[in-house]
């Protein structure tokens, strides 16, 4: 199931759940040169996920939920062009466990 | 004591022998300023004498000094909030916002006439290294829809906050781009109110060389402020602070 929320998608499979860049956000922030992913393992509503500089602005990009981060796209930190990647498993952002359900439903559908 | 004048064949000689460069310097004070302003405006943040900041602050000061418009005098449209015609940096007031851009420095740009280069040019050159310093502690470029403070030196504001506003480009504004000017002003609120300030002043921020249609800004703009003064209670007094005629009406059509 798949919701949009801080121009982000949200996909959730069984508990973990994957952000990943939208299209709409890719096209407003251009190539991304450099990034530099949250250090906290947990994070709350509208807290930061990841900084990014791109060739179109600079941006701090906010988590649409609370939750425990279990993994970021590091791979993005060495290849950060991947966040323009139409393919999701390239263009992934974090992944969060302990996400509210509720909140998570509350979210606009994509 | 030095005439203005004088003044700036100081600061002008200054800058020029910092840069190794031998010009020749014009005798009148208006040639003589724009030299000035476009040498400070392109001087990177690097560190300057005690002996040219006081030759500096004491021609900033008796400049600025010439045009002052102070906050008390000012009439509010509605409760507590404000529109104001001129000159931003001729405003004494709590604080007053600057549209600055992601490197946060100041415009490089001699004699340009966006608000980040009068801001730091009538600021004086401390501004920019006070930006600096933020700039260094943090080791990455500002972000679009943050705030960061800094003293407003030679300016008769007490503070400046330094917002970074989205560029638009074609006029399209996109969802994201409405939601990141409204952050721009909020967190700017909110910087203003966690440093004790009462009143803040804001240009149109990304309105300019940023290209965000103006009247589409100002109707963000306006409900950031409305919304935060709702939801937090806040008493801070805000002036929308513009420069053409164009400006005005549009605050004044939305805010009456």
């Amino acid at each position: 199931m798949r919701k949009v929320a801080n121009y982000l998608w949200v996909e959730k499979s069984g508990d973990e759940y994957t952000l990943i860049m939208t299209p709409e956000l890719q096209d407003d922030i251009g190539t991304v040169g450099f990034v530099e992913f949250t250090k906290a393992e947990e994070v709350n509503k509208n807290d930061s996920l990841l900084e990014l500089e791109a060739s179109k602005t600079v941006l701090d990009l906010a988590s649409p939920l609370a939750g425990k981060v279990v993994a970021v796209n590091d791979k993005a930190s060495d290849e950060p062009t991947l966040l323009n990647s139409s393919k999701p498993e390239e263009s992934w952002v974090v992944k969060l466990t302990n996400v509210n359900e509720d909140e998570f439903n509350a979210l606009a559908d994509a | 004591m030095m005439t203005q004048t004088q003044r700036l064949h100081f600061l002008i000689s200054y800058m020029l022998q910092e840069q190794g460069i031998d010009k020749r310097i014009p005798e009148s004070f208006e040639e003589r300023y724009s030299m000035y302003r476009g040498l400070a405006n392109e001087r990177e943040a690097r560190p300057i004498s005690q002996e040219y900041l006081h030759v500096q602050d004491a021609f900033l000061q008796e400049e600025n000094a010439k045009n002052i418009t102070f906050f008390d005098d000012l009439e509010p449209v509605k409760d507590n909030l404000y529109i104001w015609q001129g000159d931003i940096t001729h405003l004494k007031i709590d604080g007053i916002v600057n549209a600055a851009n992601s490197e946060l420095l100041g415009c490089f740009i001699p004699n340009h006439n966006c608000i980040d280069n009068i801001i730091h040019t009538k600021a004086g050159l401390q501004l920019r290294l006070a930006c600096k310093k933020i700039m260094d502690e943090q080791k990455r470029k500002e972000a679009v829809g943050r705030a960061k403070v800094t003293k407003a030196y030679n300016l008769p504001s007490n503070y400046v906050i330094h917002t970074v506003g989205p560029v638009v480009k074609n006029n399209h504004v996109s969802l994201m781009k409405r939601e990141l000017l409204q952050k721009c002003y909020r967190a700017s609120l909110e910087k203003a109110e966690e440093y004790g300030m009462t009143e803040l002043a804001f240009c149109s921020i990304s309105t300019g060389v940023f290209g965000y249609p103006k009247k589409e800004a100002a109707t963000a703009a306006i409900e950031a402020v409305r919304d935060y003064i709702d939801e937090t209670q806040s008493e801070i007094k805000v002036v929308f602070n513009v420069f053409t005629d164009e400006d005005y009406d549009i605050y004044q059509e939305l805010l009456a």
